[in-house]
């Protein structure tokens, strides 16, 4: 299987879930099969699961996905354990694996020998751990993940190979600020906040004396 | 020896702050803080494996909404430095660091890394401060918090045994 076969497989189940993906071929083919501000890239090896755990955290009652890459888990592995021991509910965490570091010029992962990521995901407390090697195994994983409590696991096992797509169409800022406006318009949250110029402390004091509204 | 006494008027001061998302790593100067914050039923709060992965943490839960914190000795700096540059950094994202100061004037132990604190976060571009005084750390939390949020970058306080 393809990683693009196997995201097109699962690009009509998502919703309005947050997705994190891994920088690379993960980022580049999702936000070709599913472009949309709710596309969160991470650019720091490792940190993409990382990432994701922060947003379940922080916004329990919304399904967030990582598409992580086995080259980054390997980094992080740390963060196998803390989603095993914070079990957040909504997490769905993907590993695509190709055995390679595809990205820096596909010499070999640690997933080119004896690794089982699922297996590690278990021991490290995530019991919803399952292995999916085709596009119809891997759609069913994720219908399953996204319809129940987690954490959720899933070892997807690709090809090498990058699709034909262009590149991700944002710098960090813009992908920054585009994510933040579609968590608040999907969630009703005010996050960013106008900054407040000096010259509006009296007005701002006048209102609030008044107990009326600036 | 840090105290329960201190620990709450730490939390006193980020709870005051705005902040509700903490994530962690132990120093034994840190202990009495790290117990109260995983008491507290108002914020949450994950200990982790490896200080960069809270970067990542703190990552998801600045875009989600929250004041995040991390709390970390300075070798823990040292650790996220990476994340912190093509995360926090390269994205834009408030995140108080909170430093232990090992290494600090007066610590006998890990002076190597007392040594190297204020040039690494000099060659980040972190805005830090130190907190050596109880009566002024409320009002350098939320300075920096202020401060984080501001310019969206990650802001730095220098934790040392006076306010523990």
């Amino acid at each position: 299987m393809k990683r693009k076969e196997a995201l097109d497989a699962i690009k009509e189940l998502v919703g309005d879930a947050f997705v994190v993906t891994t920088a690379g071929g993960a980022t580049v083919e999702w936000h070709a099969v599913r472009p949309s501000d709710g596309n969160l890239q991470a650019k720091t090896l490792g940190l993409c699961s990382s990432i994701g755990l922060g947003l379940a955290l922080g916004q329990p009652d919304r399904k967030v996905i990582v598409l992580d890459g086995d080259g980054a888990l390997w980094m992080n592995l740390s963060s196998l354990g803390t989603i095993g021991w914070k079990q957040p509910r909504n997490l769905v965490h993907i590993c695509m694996d190709n055995t390679v570091y595809e990205s820096s010029g596909g010499t070999p992962t640690v997933s080119s020998a004896r690794m089982n990521f699922a297996a590690l995901a278990r021991a490290a407390g995530i019991e919803s751990a399952v292995e999916a090697s085709t596009p119809e195994a891997f759609a069913a994983a994720v219908a399953h993940a996204l319809g129940s409590d987690g954490p959720h696991f899933i070892w997807c096992r690709i090809e090498q190979g990058r699709a034909n797509v262009p590149p991700f169409p944002y710098d960090e800022l813009e992908n920054k600020y585009r994510f933040i406006r579609f968590v608040e318009e999907t969630t009703g949250k005010r996050i960013i906040q106008p900054p407040i110029p000096h010259s509006y402390e009296g007005t701002l004091r006048r209102a609030a004396e008044s107990g009326s509204s600036a | 020896m840090a105290t329960a006494e201190a620990a709450q008027r730490f939390i006193g001061a980020l709870k005051e702050a705005g902040v509700d998302f903490v994530v962690a790593v132990p120093d034994i100067n840190l202990l009495e803080l790290m117990k109260a914050l995983a008491a507290d039923p108002d914020i949450e709060y994950t200990p982790v494996g490896r200080e960069e992965e809270g970067i990542g943490i703190c990552t998801g839960g600045a875009l989600t909404g929250h004041r995040v914190a991390i709390l970390m000795q300075n070798g823990g700096l040292l650790n996220s430095c990476n994340g912190l540059t093509t995360t926090a950094l390269q994205f834009g994202i408030p995140i108080l660091l909170l430093v232990y100061y090992a290494g600090d004037w007066g610590d006998n132990a890990f002076h190597m890394l007392g040594l190297v604190t204020e040039p690494v976060l000099q060659a980040l571009d972190i805005k830090y401060q130190a907190l050596r005084d109880p009566s002024t750390l409320a009002q350098q939390v939320r300075g920096a918090v202020t401060v984080a949020e501001a310019s969206k970058r990650p802001v730095a306080l220098l934790v040392t045994r006076a306010v523990l």
